[in-house]
Formats: C-alpha cells, sequence, structure tokens
C-alpha cells in the first residue's frame, strides 16, 4: 500500500462536471461574441428552431452564449451578476485578433488588390 | 513557405516552428511557441502582457506610424513576375530594413529623453532627505562640506555645436 491508486486520474476528473467542460471547449469566443453585437439588428438572423435545445433555442442570451426554457429565466439570468460582468467586457475595447498581431509586429495593413469586376 | 506572425507574442513563426489552433468557426490562431500556446489557452488578453508587442504598440513602447512598415504586408493578390521589378526589391530589402533600425533607435532615444535630468533629481532629493542617517543634524550645522551648497553660482559655459546632419 501507499502508492497511486491506478484508476484515479485528476486530469480526467478535473473536467468530469458541466460547468468547466462547458467554460473551457462550447463557449463561443470573444471575438465571435463582439462581432455579432456590432452587427445591426437588420443582419442578424433570427433565431432557428431546434429541438435539442432548451426553449427551442429561442430564448438565447448573446453576452454570455446560453440558451434559456422560457422568457421569465433568461430575464432572471439578466438580472446576474456574471452577465453584468460579461456585458461590460463586451462594451469595452475590440478583442485581439491577428491583425492587431502583425501591426503590432511592424506589418501593414493587408493588401487585398484591386476590387474584382462584379458578375 | 509563408512567415507568419505569432497570434500572441507577434514574433516571426518560420516554418516548421509552433503550433496552430483553428477553431470551429475556421479562423486560424498561429503560435510560435508553447508559451504564447499556454497563454492563449488561459485565455489571457495580449494587450496587458508586458512581453508582447500588442502591449508594447498600446503603451507606445515601439514605434507604431512609419512608412516602413507599409512595405511589409500580407499580400491577397499574387503579382505578375518581372524580373527587373524582383531584382531591384531585393536590393531594396536591406536599405529598408536598416532605416527602419535607424528610425526606431531614435523613437528609442526621444522616449529615453530626460531620464539624466530625472536621475539627478532624485539623487539630490535623496541626498537631502537620507544625510542625516549619515551624520546627525547638528554636525551638519558645523560642517556643511556633505550637503549640496544651497547658492547658485552662474558659470559660462561653452557649448560646442551639435548639428550633426541627418543620417538617412
Amino acid at each position: 500500500m501507499g502508492g497511486k491508486c491506478p484508476h484515479r486520474n485528476v486530469k480526467k476528473r478535473r473536467y468530469s462536471h458541466k460547468t468547466a467542460r462547458r467554460t473551457k471547449f462550447e463557449l463561443k469566443g470573444d471575438d465571435m461574441v463582439y462581432a455579432q453585437l456590432n452587427k445591426p439588428d437588420q443582419e442578424r438572423p433570427p433565431l432557428p428552431v431546434d429541438e435539442d435545445l432548451p426553449g427551442m433555442g429561442q430564448y438565447y442570451c448573446l453576452h454570455c452564449d446560453r440558451y434559456f426554457a422560457n422568457i421569465t429565466v433568461r430575464d432572471e439570468h439578466f438580472k446576474t451578476k456574471r452577465h453584468k460582468k460579461r456585458i461590460k467586457q463586451m462594451m469595452g475595447p475590440a478583442p485581439h485578433t491577428q491583425l492587431d498581431a502583425d501591426l503590432a509586429s511592424g506589418m501593414g495593413m493587408p493588401d487585398n488588390g484591386p476590387k474584382l469586376m462584379s458578375m | 513557405m509563408r512567415l507568419e506572425k505569432c497570434w500572441f507574442c507577434s514574433s516571426t513563426i518560420y516554418p516548421g516552428h509552433g503550433i496552430q489552433f483553428v477553431r470551429n468557426d475556421a479562423k486560424i490562431f498561429r503560435f510560435c511557441r508553447s508559451k504564447c500556446h499556454k497563454n492563449f489557452k488561459m485565455k489571457r488578453n495580449p494587450r496587458k502582457v508586458k512581453w508582447t508587442k500588442a502591449y508594447r504598440r498600446v503603451h507606445g513602447k515601439d514605434m507604431t506610424q512609419d512608412s516602413t512598415f507599409e512595405f511589409e504586408r500580407k499580400r491577397n493578390r499574387p503579382e505578375r513576375y518581372d524580373r527587373n521589378l524582383a531584382e531591384n526589391v531585393l536590393k531594396a530589402i536591406p536599405k529598408i530594413d536598416k532605416i527602419r533600425v535607424t528610425r526606431e533607435e531614435k523613437h528609442h532615444k526621444n522616449r529615453m529623453k530626460g531620464k539624466k535630468q530625472k536621475l539627478q533629481m532624485e539623487a539630490a532629493r535623496e541626498l537631502e532627505q537620507g544625510i542625516s542617517l549619515v551624520k546627525a543634524p547638528s554636525v551638519l550645522q558645523k560642517d556643511p562640506s556633505l550637503t549640496l551648497p544651497k547658492i547658485k553660482v552662474g558659470v559660462s559655459q561653452q557649448q560646442s555645436e551639435d548639428n550633426h546632419p541627418m543620417e538617412e
């Protein structure tokens, strides 16, 4: 006795609960959320009906990338501290992109050449 | 065989180096070292990490606006090959690089201007505040040789001309 139990694996256990797995692997990136938020309202597509999601996927929080069962639960979510923190974060400066990295290293803006003829 | 820039630290990624992460919206994140990759996985913001180029750009520690930056860019439209043009470009590359290095050094020198004066002021203040640790205040009344003189005397100095011609 005294050795490590061969069946207990910390690495596997670390992501065994739903919140950790969701936070690390499933949430949308900041730049995707930021791009969606800055689209004008006309260009935002209506939420598709999906039977696999709670509430048929119609009650959605874009900042936090979460679906809710009905409008009451979603409005309760809007009062939470985590959501407010997320809103404040998305109101701030634009997230970092590859273009920012290129400009910081001393490159100019990309050259896309002349606009092609519209067919 | 393109030379890409690291998403996190903006250094150059040569072929055969680094790692690349393709997100499920097809956006590509390239990293030069596992250091940058780990920082990305920890969701750190490159603008807040002090050793990255993005931080240095935001805080004015590197030169940001210069015409030499326009020569190096990602060109998404291929140029038709022209032998004379290619030869001229290959000749121009070291010249442009030299100009850029010179301007960056000038930027650094301008940023460091005023540091000597600041150090002198700090030294004088420290002497004034800390001299009592070396000698008692009553002794200083009798022997003022360790303090700076209170009276300023005008001294005429001959300053040599510093008009060096422009290096570019």
